[in-house]
């Protein structure tokens, strides 16, 4: 894993971390296994309905189909961010994570106090109801996660 | 809802069920925890041979055919896909990892018996 990350990484400065990085520089692992598979799960069943949604019905909502797409791809950026290591997939991470959060908050906002402008279900809407709320607790957790796995911090010992 | 459905229902809750208590009391996945996932595969397994029985017999599936059978294909790589990441890393969070399958295949099933009816 690292080493594909040696390739793929642009810049110098990144390379040099990578070098400096030590094997704990990661999230694939404890808590986080947990939830790379539970974000793996929403990227898998959002896309799957996204794709759906745009194949058969895509004029009967535009916006709230494409809102369906990239929903799925932020979880698909998230699953796969997460289970690289290194400081530039840490940074992935967190942009996606935040932009879930951002997202699940504003579109469950606007589908609570503006219901008729979205009128059709996205992962999103009502804070993630239609998926036990988990769309809503998922950035939070992943903040958090993100928060003890920063890159230079010792980790902490909670793996067991 | 039919008989499949509560098949996966009672596996899927007690495959679950093992898996948390076995993450709780921070045991490692073992035989018990992973044969409970086994045993969600399997009864997907059941509900896939059933459906092809059914609609070989000439029973109509009311909603989009293709949607139930993507749900149902998903819905047994998910077993597979849980196993293979839970013994990469043995620890108590892989049986979490673990008790995620059993209610995921149960929303699934849900989702495929709508589908179906």
């Amino acid at each position: 894993m690292e080493e594909a990350r040696n390739m793929k990484a642009p810049h110098s400065e990144a390379t040099q971390d990578s070098a400096t990085v030590s094997a704990k520089d990661t999230r694939n692992t404890g808590p986080g296994r947990l939830l790379i598979a539970v974000y793996a799960v929403f990227a898998i069943s959002a896309t799957a309905r996204a794709g759906y949604q745009i194949l058969t019905k895509f004029s009967e909502a535009p916006l709230a189909y494409l809102l369906s797409a990239f929903a799925a791809f932020v979880y698909l950026v998230a699953t796969v961010s997460l289970a690289k290591a290194g400081r530039t997939w840490f940074r992935v991470s967190l942009v996606a994570v935040l932009v879930e959060l951002v997202g699940v908050v504003v579109v469950g906002a606007l589908s609570v106090f503006d219901p008729v402008a979205f009128p059709h279900e996205t992962v999103w809407s009502l804070f993630g109801r239609g998926y036990a709320f988990i769309p809503l607790l998922l950035p939070i957790l992943g903040l958090v996660w993100l928060y003890r796995r920063r890159p230079g911090q010792r980790p902490a010992g909670e793996q067991d | 809802m039919d008989a499949f459905f509560y098949i996966i229902l009672v596996v899927g809750l007690l495959s679950s069920g093992i898996c948390l208590v076995a993450g709780i009391l921070k045991k490692a996945p073992n035989d018990v925890t992973i044969l409970s996932v086994a045993a969600v595969e399997l009864a997907l397994i059941v509900y896939l041979v059933g459906s092809i029985v059914r609609v070989v017999a000439g029973e109509p599936i009311a909603g989009e055919a293709w949607e139930f059978w993507g749900y149902l294909a998903t819905a047994m790589l998910l077993p597979p896909a849980a196993v293979y990441w839970a013994i990469l890393e043995r620890t108590r969070w892989s049986n979490f990892v673990l008790a995620a399958v059993g209610v995921t295949a149960l929303v699934m099933a849900a989702r495929m018996n709508q589908i179906w009816y």
